[in-house]
């Protein structure tokens, strides 16, 4: 390599970071914001421009948040909620995923093609019928009935199958039937741990999904004990007028587990995607 | 130990059928190696027998057991794959203990024949690593380990050596027969190498298309193949085969270009045939009978001498094992000995005893 083209390629790198930095910052800043609100006065959420760091640092908005709000309820129920979809998606995606990838009958393409279809029906459309179904079974307001929509996601079983055909040979399960493994065991001891980076990636994402999810929620929640947080924050806006400075330090406080469960896994996250495959 | 039997065996993947019909017994504790082209449903064989396709119509038979629907967990039957289909999250310990521990076998036990098992294989200091820490090698010493611990009634091979070197694969031939003479377990072993069917089978099945063409000791297919394709698989350089016509009563059978060879015991045949001759066959020496070539190319490799030949529009392979002084374009008369000749049918390919 010459000097120059040296030279010019870490310009052209410094320029890259630049780029970076600042479209980093854009992306931070409304969070940034939002947790320095958090602790700002009333008075001080006001004033233009917005400052970063308070002047005048207060707990009084979290301390308020959580005596006049259930919030580590409403934590609890979405953290619940999560994990339970995280955990239902996972197991239908891996199984399904599996079978589809490598017991190859018309019937279960059939299927499979169907469940694909799926995907390109928002769920808003059947989202009201289904709310139906679950008033008739008397699971509003809970758990179970919040799970309903949550329990198998096309996309995890798309991208279980793509990591199955990737990483998992014929001859792999075929050895193994030969030295004697039924197939549960060939499931739970050989293809499980072969796809532990795309699982890692789908409990990621199925986690979040049922996290940030609002629109279900709010139609079979209609209890506040019952509420997730998405939920919960929404109605700071109406019930208690918009109070920006409770509605920051809520959002802050509640930001904490996800950017945690995200920083746990952040790797196999990354990884799992990148297996996902388009590789090969 | 045990016998296998395959019985009148057809296997079709939807409408095209690609095994047709095929029967042979192996006794116990023999070395049997399934050889012919790529495609000609040697895997497909395997495959039956391990459990892992249905049969279509026919019968296996394990000590005189027919086999037929019983699942490949209960077969008792190790399989070493060509790739050798190592579990990649598992060590090599833990590969080769993976049927024991099926098998409900205790971890003391577990460890103690693996552990034997590597020993035997000079894989013992690998038992910790991961596949993929493995070289080629070492990998196919790992999946034929996994398959001795076991024990088996039947050892499986597909191609077991054909992703090593050259080198290597020579190394593993002999190793493998010392093993079966060690183990004494009854063998299928699967290659398109004919050589490799040679040096280490008892016996040889040659197969092409779905059909098998003929059953024997490899020298038995060497000396006496039945038809025009067995004679040309088995034995390298392939048997040159030359076309040759004769009129009944005559003994006389002309080449294209003229040359001949009379050949009394065949006097009573008539039409259009093949006369096989294998290149090791030709000799320097004048003899009473010859063929007269023209040399095109001269390789010689010390131990013998190959000629690449010409005779009329035929190409003809000679292997010398003397030294050989001529250049290309000369023309050379080599003899043989009208016992090494082969006579097949033209058309069949079916060999003609006298
Ligand atoms: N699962 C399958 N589906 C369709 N055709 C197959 C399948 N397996 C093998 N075949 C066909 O059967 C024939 C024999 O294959 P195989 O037994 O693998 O040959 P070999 O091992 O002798 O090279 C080939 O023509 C192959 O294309
Ligand atoms: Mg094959």
């Amino acid at each position: 390599m010459t000097v120059s083209s040296n030279t010019r390629s870490r310009r052209k790198n410094l320029l890259l970071d630049i780029m970076l930095f600042v479209i980093c910052v854009l992306l931070l800043m409304p969070l940034l914001l939002l947790i320095a609100n958090g602790f700002k006065t009333p008075q001080e959420i006001l004033v233009w421009p917005p400052t970063i760091l308070p002047k005048d640092p207060t707990l009084e908005n979290f301390h308020r948040v959580f005596s006049e709000t259930p919030l580590f309820r409403w934590i609890f129920n979405s953290l619940s909620f999560a994990l339970l979809s995280m955990i239902a998606i996972v197991i239908t995606s891996t199984l399904a995923g599996y079978v589809v990838a490598k017991f190859q009958f018309w019937t279960i393409n059939v299927i499979f093609t169907l469940f694909l279809a799926t995907a390109i029906i928002p769920f808003e459309v059947y989202m009201i019928p289904l709310y139906f179904q679950v008033k008739a079974l008397g699971a509003l307001n809970s758990i179970g009935g919040l799970l309903i929509g949550y329990l198998v996601m096309s996309f995890g079983i798309f991208l279980i199958r793509q990591n199955v055909i990737a990483a998992v040979p014929d001859e792999l399960i075929e050895a193994a039937r030969i030295d004697g493994a039924g197939e549960f065991w060939i499931f739970w001891h050989i293809v499980v741990p072969l796809l532990k980076g795309p699982i890692a990636a789908l409990s990621v994402l199925a986690f979040f999904q049922a996290w940030t999810t609002f629109a279900w929620p709010i139609v079979v929640l209609t209890r506040k004990t019952a509420f997730t947080i998405e939920v919960g924050l929404a109605n700071f806006q109406s019930a208690y007028t918009v109070d920006l400075a409770l509605l920051s330090a809520a959002s802050a406080a509640v930001m904490v587990p996800s950017v945690l469960v995200f920083v746990l896994l952040r790797r196999s996250f990354v990884e799992g995607i990148a297996a996902s495959g388009m590789k090969e | 130990m045990s016998s296998v039997e395959i019985r009148n065996l057809r296997k079709s993947f939807g409408p095209t059928e690609v095994l047709h019909g095929v029967s042979f017994t192996i006794p116990d504790g023999a070395f049997v190696a399934l050889v012919g082209p790529s495609g000609c449903g040697k895997s497909t064989i395997l495959r039956l027998l391990a459990g892992l396709e249905e049969v279509s119509d026919g019968e296996l038979l394990i000590d005189d057991r027919v086999i037929n629907d019983v699942e490949a967990k209960n077969r008792d039957i190790a399989m070493v794959f060509q790739n050798y289909a190592l579990y990649p999250h598992m060590t090599v310990a833990e590969n080769m203990g993976f049927s024991l521990r099926l098998m409900k076998r205790s971890k003391a036990d577990i460890t103690a024949a693996v552990k034997n098992v590597a020993e035997v294989l000079g894989i013992g200091e690998l038992l910790d690593r991961l596949p993929k820490q493995l070289s080629g090698g070492q990998r196919q010493r790992v999946a034929m380990g996994r398959a001795i611990v076991r024990q088996p009634k039947v050892f499986l091979f597909d191609e077991p050596l054909s992703n090593l070197d050259a080198k290597l694969r020579v190394q593993m031939r002999a190793e493998l027969k010392a093993l079966h003479s060690r183990l004494q377990t009854t063998t299928i072993y699967v290659t398109h190498d004919q050589i490799e069917a040679m040096t280490m089978a008892d016996i040889v099945v040659v197969m092409r298309d779905g059909f098998i063409e003929q059953i024997g000791r490899p020298l038995d297919l060497y000396d006496n193949p039945k038809n025009s394709f067995v004679a040309g698989f088995i034995g390298s350089p392939a048997m040159n085969f030359l076309p040759v016509t004769t009129e009944a009563g005559s003994a006389t059978f002309s080449f294209g270009d003229g040359q001949s060879l009379s050949l009394a015991k065949f006097k009573h045949l008539q039409g259009e045939f093949l006369i096989g001759i294998r290149p090791e066959h030709f000799q320097q020496q004048k003899t009473r009978n010859g063929l007269s070539v023209t040399i095109e190319s001269i390789e010689q490799t010390g131990a013998e001498t190959l000629l690449q030949c010409q005779s009329g529009d035929q190409k003809v392979v000679i292997v010398l094992h003397d030294r050989f002084a001529a250049s290309p374009g000369e023309e050379y008369r080599f003899g043989f000995d009208l016992a090494d000749l082969h006579l097949f049918e033209a058309e069949s390919g079916k060999a003609i005893s006298s």
